[in-house]
């Protein structure tokens, strides 16, 4: 009998573990919903555009402040840049996603597999 | 009967109050965000305050919110991130609750109002600013320094400068496009409902299709609720991530 405990609590013991193994994998973060990817990669493309022509359209007016005429050429550059500034964070969010889905390899897939 | 969608969006004053020349009333945009943290605080304490062995259903939720941040910090920014889980999970619950309080009806949402949200997000730029130079020092400018040859440089470093200059943008319009597109939606169907229960006949009876519509979009709503949450802070920490240990990836 005072053998056996031993015996049962490790075996409890690794139960335990596997419980708490399977509640971490649950605990998960949530899976990102298409139409949250979506919505995020529109709003970082919107967001550069919208700095980059503010930044384009304040040193304009900072340049004709001091007299010098340079509208529209700095908002036209600064519309551009701010276009490319848009698609890198676009890139970089789909970085983000991919290692978030590689750090977590489809959990809906294993879902399906343990049931 | 009021059929603005936009009208559940005004602010009202409450208590008038000017000083100095500002309007500084309390609104019931002031009120609701009074009633969001008292409800978070008070749920988290009470939830808390037995700290029993086997947790009662409120202390598990509260034990599992704190987890559920502390994982996402970890697993984001590494061991180092968690010295600022105090901010995240304040973010995270601030977030949540105003998100959730919106949804009962006849509340008002205090994160479809902008200037909450980039309020939110300046002090999420802010908090990395200063953690990025308390780190790195000057170093931090390297962030804006992507790894190519230099006369690229002169083209990319503005371009990485208005990158970073995005993310207050895109991290508070995020969350209000997101609640108020919503909750204009359902304020939409339920003037349908209004409209077409109005109208008499068999065209009442065709106001239960968009009243259907309303419960599922309810639904979606609630989970947008707290994916909206979810997806301000994970970006809070993104953005830590990178104040703290500039590119190289750990």
């Amino acid at each position: 009998m005072a053998a056996q405990e031993p015996e049962s609590l490790r075996e409890l013991g690794e139960r335990l573990d596997e419980a708490q193994r399977r509640n971490v994998r649950r605990d998960q973060q949530p899976p990102p919903t298409q139409l949250g990817i979506a919505f995020r990669f529109a709003t970082e493309l919107v967001a550069a555009l919208l700095v980059g022509g503010a930044l384009g359209w304040g040193l304009d007016w900072l340049f004709g402040f001091f007299g010098i005429h340079t509208r529209p050429l700095f908002i036209v550059v600064f519309f551009m840049l701010g276009a490319a500034a848009g698609i890198r964070n676009v890139m970089r969010a789909a970085k983000e996603l991919n290692a978030e889905i590689a750090a977590h390899p489809a959990s809906s897939v294993k879902d399906d597999e343990e049931t | 009967m009021a059929m603005n969608p936009m009208e559940q969006f005004t602010i009202k004053p409450i208590v008038p109050l000017h000083i100095g020349g500002y309007d500084v009333s309390f609104t019931n945009q002031s009120l609701l965000m009074v009633i969001v943290a008292v409800a978070a605080s008070l749920f988290l304490t009470l939830a808390m305050a037995k700290r029993a062995l086997v947790p009662s259903r409120a202390q598990s939720m509260a034990e599992m919110s704190y987890e559920f941040v502390a994982n996402m910090i970890q697993s984001s920014t590494g061991d180092d991130g968690l010295r600022f889980f105090p901010f995240v999970f304040t973010l995270f619950v601030f977030v949540l609750f105003a998100n959730f309080f919106g949804m009962i009806p006849g509340s008002f949402t205090v994160t479809s109002q902008i200037a909450v949200t980039f309020a939110l997000a300046a002090l999420v730029i802010l908090t990395v600013i200063v953690t990025g130079f308390a780190t790195h020092g000057i170093g931090f400018f390297k962030l804006f320094v992507p790894k190519a040859p230099w006369p690229l440089l002169l083209l990319l470093v503005p371009i990485e400068v208005i990158s970073f200059l995005t993310r207050p943008i895109s991290l508070s319009v995020r969350l209000f496009a997101n609640m108020l597109a919503g909750h204009t939606m359902l304020a939409v169907f339920a003037g349908f409902v209004v409209l077409l229960g109005g109208a008499g006949g068999a065209l009442s009876l065709l106001s239960i299709a968009p009243m259907a519509l309303i419960v599922a979009i309810m639904l979606l709503e609630l989970l947008v609720a707290f994916l909206q949450a979810y997806v301000f802070a994970i970006l809070t920490c993104i953005y830590l991530n990178e104040a703290l240990h500039l590119h190289d990836h750990h």
